[in-house]
């Protein structure tokens, strides 16, 4: 097998990788900051540069030459390389800033001279904390600047698009997000203007930066240049927690983090996940983060006289649920399942339902022809709607769905918004008594006369399965009132909680919606009602799943969580339906 | 060198009223070479002209001086896709000012040439790139080129044969980068001229990722000259190494500024006093930089036996580079030399490349303080570490360009630096 020494070291490579990314494969470093592996290698940063050698080859007899030491004589590159940019070759010898004065010599000029034009303003910098200048500066820059002449300042906070604001001055002309336009989302909306120190990224005159994938850019520049005008100024990276999730608004399920603050949703960010989103994610997907914070159903309501609701406490929303159930016959409750909620969420309600005799939940998938493209945006706007099949849910249309409420007695709706997105009218449910459990406020639950608050994807773990068919899952980023980020093990554990002082306390309680799992207030429920139904856990829900449903038999949250989810066999065809 | 270079009858702007006539240059023997090829097409296989040229060592004229036949034997072999010739008129250095001439007075040449690599190397689309601002060059080439058309060198089944080619004029927006050949090729693709990473070379991979070969005007212009006369004949032109008629361009501090064409190896001082009419106002030489702006300036007193050829030329110090002589005088302040040449490669840099990019900028303003008398000796210093920084760490050249007049200058006329920047020291002292 193909050989390379880097840094005296040998190691083994197949196929023609490129000398950075082999670098960075076995968990060594360089630094760079116009590469991105997604992304064409411009070479212009320069920031990656190794020495290089290669062994020379006797011509005749194709045999390496070797000196007299017996070692292999070695041919070395007259100047330092770019080792993003640097296809290995057997035998070749490498040596990075670790082994070579000259390599770190020459790090650190680059760095000078990408810091000579820089603004050194790191304290209000929004990128401060997570950014690759200061990291590569701190780690192989210079320890003071030679630049006494005057600073070139280029424009400041220039609206690109609807959604980006740019920082010229900051900008290093890496690339990375015209490149992001051109080979990524294909709008090709960007491009480099001015020439020399004076150049920086903008649009063609008079058009602006509505890539719906813009946001994209703003987490790949390596500096401050671009920021997320929704995100600017509000938080510090280092002030927030960072908890894996999965995108909810439509059906790719993009992998992505959630950013918390004070028990908010401050900003979402793509994961990487080669089979499902790579690095990328829909700008839409990041706008959901206001959904988790605002226009909470907060407190069970209850309408009362006419069409007032008003807030009720937990016993007396258990209480009428019940009395609801008693009054009335199974076979005339209408139980709605959706594609909205997790497979946990659709198993448990159904399975309430079917211990007291209904029949199986029904649901509507949330599709719109056409409302997809062919990178992340899906036309289905539902993150489980592969789940709901799965589960053998009752997949039907909008028509059987209003005779099926016409013949009920009483409605159950979980999660799903089926007046807003027209599946019915508010007048449909009008001769029914329609109790919703949900996370946001809408028109159903307007319609609905007992409304039960459920938590939300950033505050529980739960699993959903995309459109291909892949199972992946959540956990929970904020608290209830009825949880506690350090008893929570699924919590992440930011460095406010680590470092903070048991006196502390990064959590307002105004910023924690009273809301319960589905299952937890299912628990309640059915011990009102002296039915069988009892889980301590999501996890629970999920194993009695996996004895009960095939497809799903061989899935655990641990599995998931090796696997950064999992492909579930399900056909292809069904896939393209959704 | 031949010792009679100055009868040297010129070649490639012979002194022929109305040359760039199609009538004028066939009936001075114009389009002979090729026919002479495509008439002969066994004698002259693609292979045979190749070597024909490689032999005749045709250096090329842009600047780097490489082997224009061994360029040419770089192309793959044709695998029925399309490949091009990229003739490189994008003349844009301070002080070069040479392929104007052939533009203005003998395009036919050019296109002669152009035709004979594009047959040689199994191109049937040549593009020819020239600097948008000289619009009229365009103009008068493309005049040629209609002609040409009309005459049936230029097309489909080219003087009867089954070979067809064609020839388009593009012209760029005006960047100096772009005249960097690979940064031209982005620009004939329409996009913003970056240099490209080397590797692949464009002969692998160039215009839309097919092989491509990019030659310079003049270099083009020299190949009809080989094949009328031979490879012999050509290499025995001039200096041994770097043979042929060479156009200098001769600007500055001389009495009679212009293009001429001599062979190569004429002695620099001998071009300067018979043929430029020696230094205005009867003043004494200073300095010369020999092959335009980006190639080390050289003191008057390292210009003695000096010949124009590479070699010679590399032995005192510096480059042919293209041929366009800048002649300074003894009055010539070499600090405000300096800075514009700075000032010029900073406004020129791409901003591709870190180094360059923010490189040529602080070259430029530090030379500016030293010009403005504000400099310390330090800055020298820096200037030199700054320059070491740049050089050899970009994907072209251009940095290397910039760097080199800086070191070459402060190194060659230091105390001229010093005394600049010990005039503004006062104010500390």
């Amino acid at each position: 097998m193909p050989e390379v020494f880097i840094d005296g070291k040998r190691y083994e490579f197949e196929g023609k990788p490129m000398l950075l990314q082999f670098i960075l494969d076995q968990g060594l470093e360089v630094p760079f900051f116009c590469y991105h592996p997604a992304m064409s290698i411009p070479a212009n940063c320069r920031q990656c540069m190794v020495k290089v050698g290669t062994p020379v080859k006797d011509r005749e007899t194709g045999e390496f030459e070797k000196d007299e030491n017996g070692e292999r004589k070695i041919r070395w590159f007259p100047n330092p390389q770019t080792s993003c940019s640097t296809p290995l070759q057997d035998g070749m010898v490498v040596h990075t800033q670790e082994t070579s004065e000259e390599v770190a010599r020459a790090q650190k000029d680059n760095l000078e001279f990408i810091l000579v034009n820089h603004p050194l303003d790191c304290p209000i910098c929004d990128q401060a904390g997570e950014c690759p200048l200061q990291i590569q500066t701190y780690k192989y820059g210079p320890e003071g600047s030679r630049f006494e002449v005057k600073k070139v300042h280029k424009p400041k906070r220039v609206e690109l698009g609807p959604r980006v604001t740019l920082d010229a001055e900051r900008c290093i002309n890496c690339t990375r997000c015209v490149r992001f336009t051109e080979e990524i989302s294909g709008t090709n909306q960007l491009t480099i203007v001015q020439r020399g120190d004076d150049n920086y990224p903008q649009t063609a005159a008079g058009e602006e930066f509505d890539d719906p994938y813009s946001m994209n850019t703003v987490d790949i520049c390596p500096v401050g240049a671009l920021t997320s005008t929704d995100f600017r100024f509000k938080a510090r990276v280092w002030e927030m927690n960072q908890t894996p999730s999965i995108d909810v608004t439509n059906g790719k399920g993009c992998n992505i983090d959630l950013w918390t603050r004070d028990n908010e949703v401050l900003r979402i960010t793509p994961r990487e996940n080669e089979e499902v989103n790579d690095y990328w994610m829909p700008d839409a997907g990041r706008e959901a983060y206001k959904r988790f914070n605002e226009n909470r159903v907060d407190r069970p309501s209850i309408k009362l006289d006419g069409n007032n609701q008003s807030n009720t406490s937990w016993n007396n929303a258990i209480e009428t649920f019940a009395e609801v159930l008693e009054a009335n016959n199974a076979e005339d409750i209408l139980v709605i399942g959706s594609p909205h909620a997790s497979v946990e969420e659709n198993f448990a309600f159904n399975k309430f339902f079917n211990l007291l005799g209904s029949s199986n939940a029904k649901f509507i998938p949330h599709i719109i022809p056409g409302a997809g493209d062919d990178f992340l945006i899906t036309d289905d706007q539902a993150p489980n709607t592969n789940g709901c099949r799965a589960l053998n849910l009752d997949e039907v249309d909008s028509n059987s769905l209003q005779s099926a409420i016409s013949g009920a007695k009483v409605v159950v709706i979980l999660s799903d918004d089926l007046v807003g997105r027209e599946i019915l009218s508010a007048t449909d449910l009008n001769d029914s008594y329609t109790i919703c459990l949900t996370t946001n406020q809408t028109e159903t639950t307007q319609a609905s006369d007992l409304v039960i608050p459920i938590t939300c994807v950033a505050e529980h773990a739960a699993s959903y399965v995309n459109v291909d068919g892949r199972i992946q899952r959540s956990y929970p980023a904020k608290e209830t009132k009825y949880t506690n980020r350090r008893l929570n093990l699924e919590m992440s554990e930011g460095r406010l909680d680590r470092f903070g002082t048991n006196f502390d306390n990064w959590v307002s309680e105004d910023n924690k919606v009273d809301c319960l799992p589905l299952w937890q207030f299912l628990n309640k429920l059915a011990e009102r009602i002296n039915l069988d139904f009892s889980y301590k856990h999501s996890r629970d829900v999920f194993d009695d799943i996996r004895e009960q449903f095939e497809i799903l038999s061989d899935i655990s949250y641990e599995r998931m969580d090796e696997e950064n989810g999992v492909q579930l066999p399900i056909k292809q065809e069904e896939v393209k339906q959704a | 060198m031949a010792q009679d270079w100055k009868s040297f009858e010129p070649q490639l702007i012979p002194d022929i009223p109305n040359l760039q006539k199609i009538e004028v240059y066939e009936e001075n023997g114009g389009y002979n070479a090729l026919k002479k090829i495509l008439n002969d097409q066994q004698e002259w296989s693609r292979d045979n002209v190749v070597n024909e040229v490689k032999q005749a060592n045709i250096r090329g004229r842009g600047g780097a001086g490489f082997n224009a036949g061994l360029k040419w034997s770089f192309m793959p072999d044709p695998d029925g896709g399309p490949r091009y010739l990229a003739c490189n008129g994008d003349e844009s250095e301070p002080g070069t000012f040479k392929d104007r001439k052939i533009f203005e007075f003998n395009p036919h040449l050019f296109i002669e040439g152009a035709l004979i690599a594009a047959y040689a190397m199994t191109i049937d689309t040549i593009y020819v790139y020239i600097r948008g601002e000289y619009i009229s060059w365009v103009e008068q080439l493309q005049d040629a080129v209609d002609d040409a058309y009309e005459q049936g060198y230029l097309g489909e089944n080219i003087l009867g044969t089954d070979i067809s080619i064609d020839l388009e004029i593009t012209y760029g927006a005006g960047a100096y980068i772009c005249g960097e050949e690979t940064s031209m090729l982005e620009s004939l693709e329409g996009k913003r001229g970056y240099p490209r990473v080397k590797p692949p070379f464009p002969a692998q991979k160039g215009l839309w990722g097919r092989p491509t070969t990019i030659n310079n005007i003049e270099t083009l212009a020299n190949v009809p000259l080989v094949i009328n006369n031979g490879a012999d004949w050509y290499s025995d032109v001039g200096a041994e190494e770097h043979p042929g008629p060479v156009l200098y361009g001769i600007s500055g501090h001389v009495n009679q500024p212009g293009v001429y064409e001599y062979p190569t190896g004429v002695p620099v001082l001998e071009l300067i006093n018979d043929v430029a009419g020696g230094i205005r106002g009867g003043k004494e030489l200073k300095a010369l930089i020999p092959g335009g702006s980006s190639t080390p300036v050289l003191r008057a007193d390292q210009l003695e036996g000096v010949t124009m050829n590479s070699d010679s030329l590399k032995e005192a110090g510096s480059m042919m580079g293209t041929a366009g002589m800048v002649v300074m005088d003894e009055d010539t302040d070499m600090v405000d030399v300096l800075w514009r040449i700075a000032h010029f490669y900073h406004h020129e840099s791409c901003g591709q490349c870190t180094p360059c990019r923010e490189g040529t900028g602080w070259l430029e303003k530090v030379l500016l303080k030293i010009k403005n008398g504000n400099g310390e000796m330090k800055d020298l210093d820096l200037l030199l570490d700054v320059g070491n920084q740049m050089e050899g760490r970009t994907i072209c050249a251009l940095a290397d360009a910039a760097v080199w007049p800086v070191r070459h200058t402060i190194n060659r006329f230091r105390d001229e630096f010093e005394a600049r920047c010990k005039k503004s020291s006062h104010a500390v002292a």
